[in-house]
């Protein structure tokens, strides 16, 4: 059987981003939920020496923070939490739930169509100054060709999310993403975070980069990484062609309990944003294996763009 | 006596029963038809992509969404040329009415945009108006906050929805063959019952809105609904009305062609100015 041409290319797109990340969630994939919502915390909460929390580890428990429509329904900041309740955790409103009326599995069309209107549904959207609303509008429309991590460029700062390394060390940080899948397909990043009391370099001397200048300290048992110096060349979260300009201002808190880490990241951007504007918690899950390894980083390599003919896009 | 109680007992289990099974069968029904409206609309949806094991359940995925279209509207008995573009989001409950008039001399486009966001109604200058100082204006319009909302509830989709959240408020029937969904309205438009008709594929194509207060007359409406598709230049499975025609106080008001609906959650906000927050707490002082 023959798929119709849109089927195929929207089946390709697909393949292009999921299959790669699949390994990494692929043992923890088989966790049979019927629940999107964060995962409950376990356990002792590890210490260093000094006594902050130690946030050394794999934090792919559930897979990469971005991979499968549950993961970015909740990143979107819709919390499924039972066969008859969903609930928008920005605006508190519930949204109406139902059961599946078929066991049929949907055809990719079907499913793609599902998927983007899913990852888009929740009310927590940066406010733009209304000069850039039409334009937003038109980078989300048009992303199959104006998203930058379709082209296999970094995802940057925020919008990669949680990493899914973290290696600990009185003075600095390692972060580690291992990016090429889940629902934007990009280059692996990785960031050497100071926390050694130093300061920001002035912003007019810095060269904008995909990272940004991320200097971090403790507040309390919370990291916060302070980022600036970043390029306009990416976009800050999962969805909806939310650019940036270069003087985008990104603090980033990390706090874990137990086996969890729960991540958000205020953007601050006064050159097109009307306020900053701060994502939905997410919650990543500890690799539960003490031996757990990333494997290595395949390369990306885009292909289909060139031969997709519709707007249909994740 | 012991036969008369005996037979009392079972009348009344059987009443009971019956009682029991009609209520049960009416909550049946009333599930039934809101899920097949919400179905034919295509607003309830699922996927398992990279989900693995997991089976979340299908949720309503309808909030914001864009429609454009050309036709007549009328007011003080006179019809203009319409040129409409609309921009409406359930979460929070906000709409956004661009209007470009002419009238039947010709002249000069009247062009206006009213924008209602839950307590909150405001025309703006151009679109955002009022929320960068020197740039554009908001005129707070607090009176109209009613009549704007409730054009938002009364389209398909927010049919479905309020009928949803009004849960055992909502009842359904038939008439003359049609199925007809009957539910009030609640929070600003509390006051306001809404009848929905749909067609055989389920399909909402007229509602009808009466409110109990007869001072607010004017917000007795009957809007039709005809010719859905998937208008959006982005396909998403989501039907919209082709064409919709709304009377007010048995006149009309709106007859417009649809040319364009984006239902795929497009980048829509409705931020309430300043100015037009600081009137309306003014107001209630």
């Amino acid at each position: 059987m023959r798929l119709p041409a849109s089927s195929r290319i929207i089946a390709a797109a697909a393949a292009l981003c999921l299959l790669p990340a699949a390994v990494f969630a692929q043992e923890f994939s088989q966790i049979r939920r019927t629940s999107n919502a964060p995962p409950k915390p376990s356990g002792a909460t590890p210490r260093t020496p000094d006594g902050h929390p130690d946030l050394t580890g794999v934090w792919n428990g559930l897979g990469d923070n971005l991979l499968g429509v549950p993961n970015q329904i909740a990143n979107n900041g819709l919390a499924i939490e039972s066969e008859s309740s969903t609930r928008d955790l920005h605006s508190g409103s519930l949204i109406a739930t139902f059961p599946r009326n078929t066991n049929r599995p949907l055809n990719n069309e079907e499913s793609e169509r599902a998927a983007s209107l899913l990852r888009r549904v929740g009310s927590n959207r940066p406010i733009y100054k209304p000069e850039y609303w039409e334009m937003v509008k038109n980078l989300d429309a048009n992303a199959n060709e104006e998203d930058p991590s379709n082209n296999c460029m970094p995802a940057g700062i925020p919008r990669a999310g949680i990493p899914s390394y973290i290696g600990q060390t009185p003075t600095y940080f390692i972060f580690i993403y291992p990016g090429q899948g889940g629902l934007i397909a990009t280059q692996t990043m990785y960031r050497m975070i100071p926390i050694d009391g130093r300061k920001h370099t002035p912003l007019q001397e810095l060269d904008g980069t995909y990272t940004g200048e991320a200097i971090a300290h403790w507040e309390g048992d919370t990291l916060v990484v302070d980022a600036w110096g970043f390029n306009s060349n990416t976009w800050f979260d999962q969805i909806g062609g939310y650019f940036h300009s270069e003087n985008m201002h990104v603090i980033e808190r990390f706090h874990r309990d137990g086996n969890t880490l729960t991540w958000t990241a205020t953007v601050e951007d006064p050159d097109v944003l009307l306020e900053p504007w701060t994502t939905t918690p997410r919650v990543a899950l500890l690799n539960p294996r003490p031996n757990a390894m990333l494997p290595e980083s395949l390369p990306c390599s885009e292909r289909d763009l060139a031969h997709i003919v519709t707007k249909e896009h994740h | 006596m012991k036969a008369t109680i005996l037979k009392t007992f079972v009348i009344a289990a059987v009443a009971a029963l019956a009682i029991q099974s009609a209520g049960a069968q009416s909550t049946l029904d009333r599930a039934k038809v809101l899920r097949a409206a919400a179905d034919a609309l295509g607003m309830v949806r699922w996927t398992d992509i990279g989900a693995g094991a997991t089976r979340l359940p299908a949720i309503d995925v309808v909030n914001t969404m864009e429609f454009q279209g050309s036709g007549t509207s009328s007011s003080s008995d006179r019809a203009f040329k319409t040129e409409y573009k609309v921009a409406l989001g359930y979460n929070p409950a906000a709409m956004r009415v661009e209007m470009t008039r002419t009238g039947p001399g010709g002249g000069a486009p009247q062009h206006s945009i009213q924008t209602v966001r839950e307590n909150y109604a405001w025309d703006e200058s151009e679109i955002g108006g009022g929320l960068v100082p020197g740039k554009s204006t908001a005129t707070p319009a607090m009176a109209v906050v009613k009549d704007r909302l409730l054009q938002l509830w009364t389209l398909p989709y927010g049919v479905v929805k309020a009928a949803v959240a009004a849960g055992e408020k909502t009842t359904v029937s038939t008439e003359g063959g049609a199925t007809i969904i009957t539910f009030p309205l609640s929070e600003q438009l509390a006051g306001i019952t809404v009848k929905a008709t749909l067609d055989s594929k389920n399909f909402v194509t007229k509602v009808e809105t009466r409110p109990d207060n007869p001072a607010l007359a004017n917000l007795a409406t009957e809007t039709e609904y005809s010719d859905y598709a998937d208008h959006g230049e982005i396909l998403t499975d989501i039907k919209s009305p082709g064409h919709i025609v709304r009377r007010q106080g048995g006149r009309p008001v709106l007859d417009i062609q649809v040319k364009m609906w984006e239902a795929n959650n497009p980048y829509l906000v409705f931020p309430v100015p300043p100015n037009v927050k600081a009137a309306a707490a003014a107001n209630s002082r």
